[in-house]
Formats: structure tokens, sequence, C-alpha cells
């Protein structure tokens, strides 16, 4: 198999999903199967095609430098998890007590 | 070839630029002692669904910095998203730039005549800062904090971000790149470069040279609010990581921080978690490409360099390398006395004088050069009044006070303190007569005696008092008194 | 004067000239509603309440002779993964179950502005993710045609609300195929615009690149309705173009369709398609030739190869940046953490279902350091290569005819123990967005069990009129799709 179960873990860390020992079996089933598909445009030749053509954008729209104030401050924090006053807290950072 | 054990500096240097709004959204950039969170929208706080459109005068300001650093400018530059988790950064990525940035290359001058050197620089690009971390712990570190709260309003401003060559040989030089880079920042009015207040911050990568000249293990240092923090942490660094190989390790590389208070880098605690950006191209972002024309314009705006100023106030009025350099630091200061000068002012008297009374009024009213309430107009005929000798320094001085606490035009501060024009009559100019009547006893003989046909001994008298009265008399009082005095003995 | 079964052009009409009140209107759409929910379930959040204000505020309008929009009066549904603000917006995802966005998307206003009513927002597969709407966190849409069967996704509900007759129009996003498929499956039309016609503003993200809102219709007059109201430019979507729009309305005059060209794929003629399918396109292709148009071949060789594996390595990998934002800080579920990583770890764990954590991985790996270039960068380049192909062919012909999907609509739980196999039903839709074209599906009649046909119209960019103008003439020969559930709605 292409990937191992350490790297689905690796993967998830840098995600931070976490995910169950069994969900990890599956998901290592799930991207090794799907690795095959990828393995499919290999066969293509692509060596001088640009990765980054993109036809479907106008060139770069830019916005003049005004301030526009918005009311929607509240709404925002209000939806916040745990909100403290103005603040959208968190707990703690550092995953060692021991500092 | 670089000597063994000689250090290695390279810089990277992040700008805040003074745009009204940030970079991809229209909120305000004036984050400082504002409520936390009030100057947010859908787009700065990440929000779902929200996109992000570039702000103009961010690709104006940079592009002035990248063309007064004689970088190459890119026509077509993109934007890619830097990818991470940490609560300051809304989108869990930050908006910046990688493969394609807006400059390249170009170089900052450091030094002066035969000491004066070019510190290559590698790119400039732009990105959007993160929002600010208060933390719960009472020494308001992270180390110690069970929680911690986020302020996004400083998220979203944009910053540019300046890299140079790792060819900074000294903490010393290190320092002077800072010093000029801010000065350059300022006097294009791109930034405030306000190191103290976090617009402009610098990391650094020190490193010592190996035996065979390479390059050795660089070690990243942050967390230098200051120029002389930045000298002392890198001066400390190089001395720490010499005892690190002279005890036959070898140098870790990590990320350092200057703690000031101590005077030592410190490393971070904690498994370092090697990084993982996952950079790919902005899909929300169009690639940038810059208008036919628009670099030209930008020309338009470039200020003379502050080098370029300074070799001039030296070459062109003879002022002294310290007093150019002092004149030259802030841009309203340089144009106050180029003012002063076009306005007929003596330079090295004006220079002199700005040095001490005007500067000694900015720091003590805590003002910038911008705010002084005496126009280079008025400070430079008040200049001229002591040049032409009708204001005694010690007056004058008084009078430039006067000028500035109640904000006075000359005439009517002059007036104030009874120094009006100070023409010399009556008992006062007899007095001016006297002393050099008793000095010119000769010429006094030869006119007694008829020895002066032509009155070109009298002309003399009445030039010295003329003279001593510093050309407040009235000349025709002069040569009335002087007959007087002289026909009646 | 009975609503339902109106058009929403005709619908439009009859509001304003006062022929029927939108409170009437809008009231009709609830009852239909309320009536077959219970069997279809095509909505998370229904809005009755503030749709009968908002059709009392527009019948004020109308009665006071203001204009009250070209939409006035129209109950709509809208996809679940559009902003509404205040109001309860889940992408069907747990994750997002209680969120309430502080703002609307840009193309809420735009309905909203045009007077339309929106009644509810409708369920779907969760973040986008999904053909079937079966990734709901919630429930499953059961297709109208057959309660048995899925209504396609992800924007199931939508399509299945219009099936239904709840409301003449119904937004949706489709990113690989989310509007077109389920259109096709529940006999409707559905159509997604270019790339960068209509705002993004709002809408939440799944694959930037590739993402994009349109409208559900069971007229042709009614998508291109749509399409005036929904295609203004949008300073806030730095991907909306700025080129000025037609009226769409104006294209649909023309009686016949002399000198249309149209290209059928070599390369799709052997991709195993149902019968059903095959006949319709067949039946479809009589109804152009009758009305003028020629046949064409083209080739796009690398988009059957390439397609699928392309666009499973790109969507994957923007949306799982785009999907980082969620992390129980800022909005949405939080689980109680003693550290910050756990509140990320376990936040996301529980908050995201199954398909959504598979193309989040998948994502991440393709992106990561070591993989970019073997993944990523190659995939990129296989798109360029697929939008050459289109253009390529786009110089012979002005539109192209397919399938929708190679299959009528599944059982509920047929493609669930694979999700590659499920994969496989957007071979059709996804190389469309992987190109940025705009393409239509319409139903070309019903199956002998009942269940709908789809086929699909592509077009060049900003060929929007082509489509709707081909799809128009067969309108006028089929006629429009029936109602699931007939009567009043029919």
């Amino acid at each position: 198999m292409a990937v191992s179960k350490e790297e689905v873990r690796h993967i998830a860390l840098l995600a931070r999903l976490h995910v169950e020992e069994d969900e990890i079996q599956s998901l290592q089933r799930h991207l090794n199967g799907i690795l095959v598909h990828f393995g499919r445009l290999k066969s293509l030749d692509l060596e001088k095609v640009d990765p980054f053509a993109r036809e479907d954008l106008d060139i770069t729209p830019w916005r003049e430098d005004t301030v526009v104030p918005w009311d929607g401050r509240e709404g925002a924090l209000s939806q916040a998890p745990r909100r403290e006053g103005d603040y959208f807290r968190v707990p703690r950072i550092l995953e060692n007590e021991d500092e | 070839m670089r000597q063994p054990g000689s250090a290695v500096i390279g810089l990277e240097i992040h700008v805040q630029l003074a745009t009204a709004s940030k970079l991809f959204c229209a909120c305000s950039t004036d984050y400082i002692g504002a409520v936390p969170n009030t100057n947010v929208c859908p787009v700065c706080l990440g929000q779902p669904g929200s996109l992000p459109v570039i702000n103009a005068r961010v690709v104006e300001f940079a592009v002035r910095t990248a063309l007064a650093l004689g970088a190459r400018v890119g026509q077509f530059t993109r934007f890619h998203r830097k990818n991470y988790f940490y609560p300051d950064l809304p989108k869990a990525y930050q908006i910046s730039q990688y493969d394609l940035p807006l400059a390249e290359g170009g170089s900052l001058p450091i030094g002066d005549g035969k000491e004066r050197r070019a510190i290559p620089i590698t790119r400039l690009h732009l990105e959007e800062d993160a929002g600010k971390l208060v933390h719960s712990a009472a020494d308001g570190r992270l180390g110690h904090s069970e929680y911690s709260m986020v302020d996004y309003n400083r998220g979203g401003v944009p910053l540019m971000e300046i890299v140079s060559e790792p060819e900074i040989a000294t903490p010393a030089e290190a320092r002077e790149y800072v010093a000029r880079l801010r000065q350059l920042v300022r006097y294009l009015g791109v930034s405030d470069g306000d190191m103290e207040k976090g617009s402009l911050r610098v990391d650094a990568n020190v490193s010592l040279s190996r035996k065979d000249g390479s390059l050795g293990t660089k070690v990243e240092v942050k967390n230098m609010n200051s120029l002389r923090a930045l000298e002392r942490a890198l001066e400390y660094e190089i001395v720490r990581q010499a005892e690190v190989l002279a005890s036959g390790e070898s140098v870790r590389q990590e990320t350092r921080h200057w703690d000031d208070g101590n005077g030592v880098t410190c490393g971070t605690r904690g498994k370092e978690e090697a990084h993982d950006y996952r950079y790919f191209p902005d899909p929300d972002l169009p690639p940038l490409v810059l208008p036919a024309g628009f670099v030209e314009k930008q020309l338009g705006f470039m200020p003379d360099m502050p080098w370029v100023l300074k070799e001039r106030f030296c070459t062109d009025w003879g002022l002294s390398n310290e007093d150019a350099s002092v004149l030259t630091e802030w841009p309203g200061l340089a144009r106050y006395m180029e003012e002063c000068v076009r306005c007929g002012a003596n330079p090295l008297r004006a220079a002199n004088w700005i040095r001490t009374e005007i500067l000694r009024v900015l720091n003590e009213r805590k003002i910038p050069i911008e705010k002084i309430s005496v126009s280079p107009e008025n400070f430079s005929a008040l200049l001229t009044k002591v040049e032409g000798g009708d204001l005694s320094t010690t007056l004058a001085k008084k009078v430039f006070d006067l000028m500035v606490s109640e904000g006075l035009s000359l005439p009517v501060a002059i007036d104030r303190l009874g120094a009006s024009s100070g023409k010399l009559t009556g008992p006062e100019l007899k007095a001016v007569m006297d002393r050099v009547l008793e000095r010119e006893t000769s010429a006094i003989e030869e006119i007694r005696t008829g020895k002066d046909p032509k009155g070109k001994k009298r002309g003399f008298l009445c030039g010295q008092i003329m003279r001593e009265a510093r050309g407040q008399a009235d000349p025709g009082e002069v040569a009335k008194m002087i007959g007087e005095i002289l026909d009646n003995q | 004067m009975n609503s339902l079964g109106l058009t929403a052009t005709d619908l439009a009409a009859a509001v304003k000239n006062r022929e029927v009140t939108a409170a009437e209107a809008v009231g009709a759409s609830i009852g239909r509603l309320a009536e077959l929910e219970g069997k279809v379930h095509a909505l998370l959040t229904p809005l009755f309440d503030r749709a009968l204000a908002r059709a009392s505020e527009i019948d004020r309008k109308i009665g006071k002779g203001e204009d009250a929009g070209p939409l006035a009066g129209v109950p709509v549904v809208v996809k679940d993964n559009l902003c509404m603000k205040g109001i309860r917006t889940t992408c069907g995802s747990r994750i997002l179950e209680k969120w309430h966005p502080p703002y609307d998307a840009t193309v809420i206003r735009l309905l909203e502005e045009a007077g339309a009513v929106i009644i509810g927002k409708a369920n779907m597969d969760e973040f986008a993710m999904g053909s079937s709407t079966e990734n709901s966190a919630f429930f499953t849409t059961n297709n109208p045609w057959d309660l048995e069967r899925v209504p396609g996704g992800s924007s199931g509900g939508s399509a299945a609300a219009v099936a239904c007759g709840y409301a003449p129009l119904a937004l949706g996003s489709d990113t690989g195929g989310s509007i077109r498929q389920p259109a096709a499956f529940c006999g409707v039309y559905g159509l997604k615009p270019t790339y960068g016609l209509v705002s993004r503003y709002g809408l939440v993200a799944f694959a930037s690149s590739l993402d994009q809102v349109g409208p559900f219709a069971r007229s042709v007059d009614d998508l291109a309705l749509a399409l005036d109201v929904l295609s203004t430019p949008d300073p806030a979507d730095a991907t909306s173009s700025r080129r000025s729009r037609p009226v769409y309305r104006a294209c649909l005059g023309r009686e016949d369709l002399k000198g249309l060209r149209v290209g059928v794929v070599k390369e799709f003629e052997a991709y195993p398609v149902q019968a059903e399918i095959r006949e319709a396109l067949g039946r479809v292709e009589g109804i152009l030739r009758g009305a003028g148009a020629e046949f064409l071949p083209v080739s796009l060789p690398t988009t059957i190869e390439a397609g699928l594996p392309c666009y499973y390595i790109l969507a994957p990998a923007e949306a799982s940046s785009n999907l980082a934002r969620y992390d129980g800080v800022r909005w949405g579920l939080s689980v109680e953490a003693e550290h910050l990583l756990d509140l990320y770890m376990k936040t996301r764990g529980e908050g995201f279902g199954a398909e959504v954590k598979r193309r989040i991985l998948t994502g991440t790996y393709v992106l990561s350091s070591g993989y970019y270039d073997a993944y990523y960068l190659v995939a990129q380049k296989a798109r360029t290569q697929i939008s050459r192909e289109f253009t390529e062919a786009f110089r012979n012909v002005d539109m192209l005819l397919m399938p929708t999907t190679p299959t009528l609509p599944f059982r509920k739980g047929e493609n669930s123990e694979d999700p590659i196999q499920m994969y496989l039903s957007d071979v059709f839709t996804l190389p469309v967005n992987l190109a940025s074209l705009p393409a239509l599906s319409l139903n070309a009649g019903n199956s002998p069990g009942g269940l709908p046909v789809g086929v699909q119209f592509v077009g060049p960019r900003w060929g929007e009129e082509t489509l709707l103008g081909a799809a128009k003439a067969v309108e006028r020969v089929l006629g429009k799709p029936a109602a699931a559930f007939g009567g009043e709605g029919a």
C-alpha cells in the first residue's frame, strides 16, 4: 500500500482532524484507492503544459483605499462559542502544563 | 569566500503599510487603542463565504518601495495561501506570496563614503497581518496562560515583507540596515516604520560560517523591538553560537526569542513541529497584473532618497556629516531645512538652529516636525535677523520661544519683547559713539587739524560707529552727532 | 387564481398585475410544502413567518404603485450553503448546525432586492460534497419521483423543492455537477453558469475555483429570468467577471436553430451509459436537428481519462484549505477542551461527517510536502489541458450535447459503500467545472419506470444564451417538465 497508517495519522494531524483507530483503517483504504485513480494522470504527456494558465479570470480587480465600517460586529461576536466581552476566547494554547 | 567563524546575518523585515484600509477588505487599519474586534468585517474575520479583494494603494506603496530599492517589479505576480492553524489566523491560512513575489532583487545602501556598501535584497512581497493574542497569565506571556483572547483588528492589515540576502556581516551593520530601511519607508510615506508600535518588525537569521567557508546552520531570532535590542540580540547570538561550536557541539536549527530583560536569546520549548504550509495559489484572487504605465506612474511619487539628500546637504551647503545625518533622519525635517534655505536663511545657521532649537521643541512637546507652529518662512526670517545683526542670538531665542509657545508671528513676537527694530538713538547711540571716539583718537586728531579735506576720515568714523551699533543706528543721525562733537571742540 | 403551477415568469407578471397577491402565492407554496414535505424532506429550515412578512411588504409596495422587482412575490428556495443574515445556515453539517451568519450572500441580496420571497433553506450534502444528499448530517432528501431513490446531490433539496412545486425557482451550487446532476435526477432544469458570471460572495466555499451558484426551474424562461437577476458583477468577489451581461430573457425569441452547430463527444460514445439516457440523447438530437441544428463530432481525448482524477485532486485540495477555518473558535460547534490542539482536533473530528473527512485528508495529502508536485501540480496541468481541449472543440461547434449522468437516479444506500463508486456519477459534469464552462441539464422525458431522464448542454464560456436558446427549442416540443405528485402543482 502506498499510504501507511502512520502517514494517515500525520495527515490527520496536519488537518487538525481527530480520527479514531477504526476510521484510520478505512481512510487508509480510501486514500490508497483514490491514489490508484490519480495514477492515471501519469500516462498523460503534460510536460509542456502550464499548470496555472487560467483563462477564466479577468486581470486583477482592485478596490480604492477607503474605509467602510461594518455594522455586523455584534452578530459575529454573538456567534463565538467562547466569547469574553469584546474578544474571542481560546483555551490554553500550549499543550503541556508544565512550563 | 566567507571567513570561517564569521557571522552571517540575513534580515526579514515586515513593514506595515500605512493605507487607510486593510489589504483585502475595507476595514480601518487604525487598530492601536481601538476597542477589540471593532475594525472587522466578514472578510478579515474569515467568515464562511467571505472573499478577499485587493487594495490598490497597497500595491502602489509596495511598488514605490521596490523602485526605491532598485528591485525588479514583477508585471505578473500572484498570491498563495500559507496554511496553518493558530487562533490569530481566522481563515487558518494567511494570504501571502510564494513563487512570484511582487519584486525581486535590488539593494539597500549602508555606510558613508568609503565605507559605503550595498546590501542585496532577495525579494519583496505582500501578505496580510494576523490578529493579536492577549494571554491570560499575569506576565502576559503564552507560557503560563490558562487561556488566551483574540482580537482581529490587526488581522488583514497590509504587510510588505523585505528579505535581505545573508550578506550582513555584523550586528552594527544589521542595525544600520534596519535604520536605513526605516528611514526609507518614512521618506516614501508608505509606513511610519515604528519598531515599538510594531509597524516595522525584524526577524534575523544568524549563522557562523563553517571551516570551509560555507554557511553554517542558521538560527532565527525574533522579538527584537528596537534598534538597540536588535544589535544586542545579534551580538549575544553570535557569541552563543561560537561557544556552542567551540564546545564541540553543533548549532541546532531553531527559532529563538530575544529576552531584552535578561539579555539572552531563548529557544522555544517543546518539540518544534516542522511546518508544512502546503502553499498553493489562492484561487480566490486572480493573478496580480500591473496595468501598463502603473510602475512608471509610481516613479512620479518618488522623493529624493535620504542618502541622496544627505549627500547634497554636505556638498551644496557644507554641512557636516553629522548635521546632515540628523537633518535627513525624517523627511519632514529635511523639507523644513530646505524650505528655510529657500526662504533665504543661511544653511549653516539654519542647520545649527534646527538641530538645537527646533529639535528641542519637538522633543519637549513630543510632536512631529509637521506640527510645529513656526513656519519655515518665519523661522527663516528670524534667522536672517540674527544673520544681519538685527537681533542678538540670545534675544532671538527668546523671540523663537514666544513664537512657539504663543504661535506669534515674527514681528509681533519681536514687538512683544520690546526688541523693536533696535534702532539706537539718543544716549544709547552717544554711548556707542563715545566708545568709538575714544578708540579712534588718531582719526579724530587728523580731522581736527584739518587733515581731512574730503571727509574720508569722517566717513570712516561714521562707519565704525555704525558697525559698533550693528547697523541699528540711523546714518544721518550719526553724521550729525559726529559733526556736533568734532566741530564743537 | 392558482399560483402553483405558474412559472416564475408568469407568477411575477400575475403579481405585478394584481391578479394574485404575493401573500397568496407564498401561502400556496407553503401549503404545497406542508402537503409533501413529510415524504420528501427537502428543507432544513423553513422560513414561513419571514416569508409571509416579506410577502406582505411586497403587496404593500405594489399597492402603492411601486416597482417591487422582476421577481416580486415569487417564492424561492435556497441551498443551505448560501449565507443569510441571522438565519441558520448549516451547509448540511453538524459543525454549523447552529450557525447564524452575520451577513447576506450577494445572490441572496439580489434575489430579495428583486422581490423574491425565500421560503426555506434546502438540504444538501455536507459542505456540497456528494452526489446524493445522503451526506447531509441531518437527513436524506427523497427523490420526489421515487421516494426510495436519491434526488442527486449536492443540491438535492433545492432540486426536489422545484420538482415538487414548492417553488418555481431554487438556487443551488455546482462544483462538479451539484446542480446539474440533481436536476437530471429530479426532472427539472438546472443551470451552472460560466465561472465568474454569478457572485460567490456569501456562498460557503467548497472548491473556490470550481464553485458557482445557479438556478433550478421548470421552464427555460425562468432560468433566463433568474440569470438576469443573479448575474450582476460583484466588486466583493475578485473572481466575478466585470464583463457586461446580455439580457438573457431577450435571447429566447428565435423559433429555429438554423446555423447552430452541436458537437457530440466521440470519447463519450463508448462510455457505459444506461439505455434510457442514450435514448433521451437521441430524442433531443432529433428535436434539435428538426429545428435546423447540425451535428458534428468533436474530440475531448483527455477529459474521460483525466477528468475524475484531476477533479478529485483539485477540489479536495481547495476544500482542505477552505474548511480549515471550522475550528471551534469563532463560530459553530466547539467541544469542551483543555487546550487548543484538543479543541481543533475534537471539534473537527466530531463536527465533520465521513465524506468531508475523506476529502479534507485527500486534499491535505496532495498539497503536502513531497506530494505537491506529483499530484496537485500534475492535476493543475491536466486541468489546463482539459480546458484547452474544450476551447479547441468550440472552434468548430457552438455547444455540446452529452449525458448529464451515466445512470438514472439510484437507490438510497446503493453507492454509500464505496465512495469512489459515487464519484463516477460526476464523470460528465465535472469536466465542465474544470474548464469553467456553462452547462444546463434539461429533462428529456421519463423512463418507462417513471424516473426522470436528463441530458446536458455544454457551452463555451459566456455561452449561456446559446444553451438557453437550444433548451427553449426542446421545450417547445417536449413541453415544460411536470411537477412530481401532480395535483395543483402540475
